[in-house]
């Protein structure tokens, strides 16, 4: 019984989401343009006969205009942009990040270090003193400091190459389950005008940080212009993209070739025969 | 015979005298007077209620002026770039090998200071830093001697999960 | 759960109303990281679980096999060397027949060119470990009853059997020595030609498995090519079966491919370097060299 109600509940749902989609495509299309045919951007895969999931359904948008228009339909892989959306993988990897890199500089001296304190100040019996042999003893102000920190003290250490794998996947799921993730076409606008970025950004109810990701590092002038001062909306090439930077930033923009470079990459590292030398240990003399 | 000690007592309680107590302390008096002086001449030095910082004579320690710190900044709003160049970029590149802001024999290195000190002394011993830092060169041997012999006659081996 | 949603589907669906997952936001599992440091507060002051004194809080072990006065075991008795220099004896990480077919069948061997150590390396299921005194792989007679490809194979070590059930299906093999420099680049080419190195002289087997390799039994690499056709045949007697003419075959250039004893690559020779960013081969032209690295 509570079978068949899940079954009617559920495709009650789906009517829902199904209408609630076709009102607002009609409302936005109906308005703009109607002769654009839309684009359906649907790829085969290696490992196509093994998916669990269907393909995530992505818009494709445009950047020319503030308002965003509907350009067509992008089918991603469904391990790269709807994975397991692993909280605990994601902290890994951003704690990685922040760590891997990080040098403590903080420096004590030790009663060794510090200058002077060879001589005994006073004998060891008689003057009714406490015993002490050195004034630069830890007991002693402007003595040396004892376990203190020692500089440099590297907190480095390597993310397995499958965690890091598994985090792009993760942050990537999450970016888009949350309606964070928008795919453009591409990154061309009509103005050098960070205003024009701004109003973008505000129409599309985007950010207001925002990370445009294109697979190319020289990204088109206008928009390297009109983001150039402002902070917190960055461009970034495929290969520079990271967890921490995702998370960072509140919309991610891709291009079309973005994601799909993004989804090669890393559907290649999840299927390759040689997984285990990938991600075996890493040692400091190997690289 | 319970009766007679019952008898007994009876008489003594009703000849026992009734006394009114005559009262010169109250304690509504002591409230009034305000706290009863303590440690009398003695001043304290530190002022024990409220905030810190707590000296009363003297400078005052100055609280630091809050500044945060520009959380946009190009190098924390990039942060973390190229971290997964091997996966995403080039498979040759690793990610410590363009550690660009971390000194070059820092790379990728992780351990104790013995450890760090010795790659230190590998990686600077042919250059000019043992003749224009003569005194830090020396303090580097010495930590090193010294917490070579710490290392291997005081503490023993693999114990270190504490 | 009214979706009919499930694992993961269920958890992107539910991320859609959760909070933005942001920096400030994310955390490990719980318990998945160690203090480093000993616990205080309510019960700092105890003994952190090592016990009341004793070797639980000193780790005072006896050292290993110390009998408290007695002679020790392990001193007990004369000295027996059964595995003396065991640890520069050669290996051979072995491969059957059964996981050769497999390979075959699932597309990681190319069968229409000859299988030798690079070819089995490049399956990236298998590592060569030097550093374990490998030396190449012996190939087992385990699912030779089922093994079918028609194969040019080189081995570094094979038994009777499995000759016998290559050669039924009309394949050859060919055991091969590599010293540890040359098997160095067969396993890991890339490497070497990175390192703009001239490609190693293969040098001769040590005297150990000098008759090894050059018996036709075995299908040694050093043998006369005259004896292993009549091995080839005495082995088809012996086995019962009919041998396959190799040149009637149409892949004869194929199976009678062979390397040179000096050579390591298939159509590269020693002293050759390869530039893989050019994609260029650069050979010596000085006498002294072509002297060095002839065969």
């Amino acid at each position: 019984m509570s079978l068949i109600l899940r079954n009617i509940v559920g495709k009650f749902h789906g009517c829902q989401c199904r209408l609630a989609k076709f009102s607002t495509a009609v409302q936005s299309q109906s308005t703009e343009n109607q002769e654009v045919t839309p684009i359906i951007s649907k790829r085969s895969y290696i490992d196509e006969d093994r998916l669990y999931l269907k393909r995530r359904e992505v818009w494709l948008e445009n950047l020319d205009t503030v308002d965003a228009k509907k350009l067509g339909l992008v089918y991603l892989h469904p391990e790269v942009y709807g994975a397991q959306p692993r909280i605990d993988i994601i902290h890994e990897n951003a704690r990685w990040q922040r760590m891997y890199r990080y040098v403590c500089y903080d420096h004590t001296k030790t009663r060794a270090e510090v200058r002077g304190g060879g001589r005994k100040p006073w004998p060891q019996k008689g003057t009714g003193r406490a015993r002490h042999g050195s004034i630069r003893s830890p007991l002693w102000k402007g003595g040396g400091i004892a376990h203190g920190p020692r500089s440099p003290t590297p907190h480095f250490y390597m993310l397995p190459f499958y965690t890091r794998v598994a985090g792009l996947a993760s942050t990537l799921s999450v970016k888009l389950a949350q309606d964070d993730l928008h795919l453009v076409n591409e990154l061309e606008i009509p103005t050098d005008d960070p205003a024009y970025i701004i109003d973008l950004i505000d129409a599309r109810n985007w950010g207001p940080a925002v990370l445009f990701v294109d697979d190319y590092d020289i990204m088109p002038k206008n928009i390297t212009m009109a983001t150039d001062t402002i902070k917190h909306v960055n461009l970034m090439p495929v290969y520079g993209l990271n967890v921490f930077s995702m998370l960072k930033h509140q919309t991610l923009v891709l291009t079309e070739r973005a994601a799909k470079a993004i989804e090669d990459k890393l559907v290649f590292h999840m299927n390759r025969t040689d997984a285990a030398r990938a991600g075996r240990k890493f040692r400091l003399s190997q690289y | 015979m319970s009766w007679i000690a019952n008898s007994i007592r009876t008489a003594i309680r009703v000849w026992t005298p009734q006394l009114t107590s005559v009262r010169f302390r109250y304690h509504a008096d002591k409230v009034a007077k305000g706290p009863r002086p303590r440690r009398y001449g003695y001043k304290e030095k530190a002022e024990i209620r409220g905030l810190l910082p707590h000296i009363i004579s003297g400078k005052r320690i100055p609280m630091p002026v809050y500044k945060p710190k520009n959380v946009w900044h190009e190098k924390r709003a990039l942060f973390g770039q190229n971290d997964y160049i091997d996966i995403l970029g080039n498979e040759k590149l690793h990610p410590t090998r363009i550690l660009y802001d971390v000194r070059p024999w820092l790379r990728g290195v992780n351990g104790n200071e013995y450890q760090v000190l010795l790659r230190k002394r590998k990686m600077y011993k042919n250059g000019l830093f043992p003749i224009i830092r003569p005194t830090k060169w020396l303090e580097l041997q010495k930590r090193i001697r010294y917490l070579y012999k710490f290392l291997n006659r005081k503490t023993k081996t693999g114990m270190s999960n504490i | 759960m009214a979706t009919g949603k499930y694992g993961r589907e269920l958890a992107l669906s539910m991320l859609r109303t959760l909070p933005r997952v942001t920096l400030g936001n994310i955390r490990n599992n719980p318990g998945s990281r160690k203090n480093p440091k000993r616990g205080r507060g309510q019960h700092g002051g105890d003994k952190h679980g090592a016990g009341n004194k004793g070797s639980g809080q000193r780790q005072n072990y006896m050292r290993l096999g110390y009998e408290t006065g007695n002679t020790p075991f392990y001193l007990r008795f004369g000295y027996e060397p059964y595995y003396k220099g065991h640890h520069l004896r050669r290996q051979y990480p072995p491969l059957s027949l059964k996981t050769l077919q497999m390979l075959i069948d699932t597309n990681r061997l190319d069968i229409s060119k000859p299988i030798d150590l690079t070819a089995l390396q490049n399956t990236g299921v298998f590592s060569i470990k030097l550093d374990w005194k490998h030396s190449g792989f012996q190939l087992t007679d385990e699912g030779a009853n089922h093994f079918k490809a028609k194969i040019n194979i080189e081995v570094q070590w094979t038994s009777e059997p499995v000759i016998a059930a290559i050669e039924k299906n009309g394949g050859v093999i060919t055991t091969a020595y590599y010293d540890t420099n040359s098997l160095f680049s067969v396993v890991d080419p890339e490497t070497t030609f990175r390192r703009g190195e001239p490609i190693p002289k293969r040098l001769l087997p040590p005297a150990d498995c000098l008759e090894y390799y050059s018996s036709a039994a075995t299908r040694g690499y050093l043998a006369d090519p005259e004896k292993i056709s009549y091995e080839r045949l005495v082995l088809a007697q012996k086995y019962g079966y009919q041998l396959p003419k190799i040149e009637d075959d149409p892949d004869y250039e194929i199976l009678t491919m062979r390397k040179d004893p000096r050579q390591i690559f298939y159509g590269l020779e020693p002293g050759w370097v390869v530039s893989l960013k050019d994609k260029a081969i650069l050979k010596p032209k000085d006498e002294y060299l072509k002297e060095y690295y002839a065969s």
